[in-house]
């Protein structure tokens, strides 16, 4: 994994397990590698790994049982939650910079299905 | 948290020269740490005053104890394998190690032998650059200390060896144990590390959490290391 050295690494560890999680690299209730095997894995180091994990487990995506290790959840409305969460996020930001260039709500919209159409041609 | 180095208002002056000044750090347990600096900006006086090879003014805690005597029995420093002659082999140097320190642990050594790919029937003078920071990393890890000086491990070493060295580290280091590394670059290994801190104009200039860095300037490492340099410019040649 390459590292955006500007951007705190905890940040991009939990991003990582986030895709893993959305494109179903990981599945719920799968073991997670052993902190310090993630760590040499992502050629990290063990605390960032650890800060990582911790706040997933705060936010409910990760549980760690004791003496066992730590496991994707297997409470799916959780993952769902997330996969929204990190669209709005992504959206948040889209339209903020679109609005900050003096777009109104009917161009965004516009300008995101001229877009998208554009995209598909590309595609094809 | 609890600390494993306590500097307090640490100097070092060679042939009159101040080489450093004022020096306070205090670095807490299980943590890795760049120290960064130009070449000549003190860094392995820095690592000699700790493990007391070099005596300076102030005090310098280990592991809470002050004196300088005991401290190489908490921290594990190999500089440049000087003391061995030429035509030492690699498994003889082990074999000094071996008696010298009771905290050298064998397995581990063999273990890292292995992973690292050294040849320990190779004399000293037959290692290329990348083998005896290699064979160095393996000795300095081996034993199991408090604290873990490593200077400049990655000078002039190539990309594949770099990786090993790195993946070793992240390996063998244990938990609870703290590792400092010296470096002038800092990119190659700035993902792996909790905190930089560094030194300039003849001190510890800055101290910081690597992710805070990232977090509160949008920084990289590098950028924030060489954005000091800049600032300052009072005496750059």
């Amino acid at each position: 994994m390459q590292f955006d050295d500007k951007v705190p690494i905890y940040y991009q560890i939990k991003n990582h397990l986030y895709h893993e999680m959305m494109t179903g690299q990981l599945v719920p209730g799968e073991k997670l590698p052993a902190v310090r095997q993630l760590a040499v894995d992502l050629t990290v180091n063990v605390n960032t790994v650890q800060r990582a994990l911790g706040e997933m487990i705060t936010e409910g995506i990760i549980t760690s049982q004791r003496g066992k290790g730590n496991f994707v959840t297997t409470e799916t409305p959780r993952i769902t939650q997330l996969k929204e969460h990190l669209i709005m996020e992504q959206l948040e930001r889209a339209y903020e910079q679109l609005h900050a260039l003096n777009l109104s709500d009917d161009e965004i919209i516009a300008s995101l299905k001229q877009y998208i159409a554009q995209r598909g041609q590309q595609d094809d | 948290m609890t600390n494993v180095l306590a500097i307090n208002q640490v100097g070092y002056k060679h042939n009159f020269k101040t080489i450093l000044h004022d020096v306070d750090l205090t670095l807490e347990t299980g943590k890795i740490i760049g120290l960064l600096g130009e070449n000549g900006a003190g860094k392995t006086t820095l690592m000699r005053l700790i493990t007391g090879s070099a005596k300076g003014s102030g005090t310098i805690a280990v592991c809470g104890d002050t004196s300088t005597a005991h401290h190489k029995s908490h921290v594990s420093f190999t500089e440049q394998l000087r003391g061995f002659a030429a035509s030492t082999r690699v498994d003889r140097v082990a074999d000094f190690y071996r008696t010298v320190y009771p905290d050298f642990n064998g397995a581990r050594f063999e273990e890292m032998v292995t992973f690292l790919q050294i040849d320990t029937s190779l004399k000293l003078t037959a290692l290329s650059k990348g083998m005896k920071e290699k064979v160095i990393i393996a000795l300095t890890l081996a034993r199991q200390v408090n604290l873990y000086l490593l200077d400049e491990p990655f000078s002039g070493i190539d990309s594949m060896s770099r990786k090993r060295i790195i993946s070793s580290i992240l390996k063998w280091k244990p938990a609870d144990a703290t590792m400092v590394i010296s470096d002038h670059y800092v990119s190659e290994i700035a993902p792996i590390l909790d905190e930089v801190v560094i030194v300039k104009d003849q001190t510890v200039y800055a101290h910081k959490e690597s992710d805070a860095i990232r977090e509160e300037f949008g920084l990289s490492i590098e950028d924030y290391y060489e954005s000091l340099y800049t600032e300052g410019g009072t005496d750059r040649d």
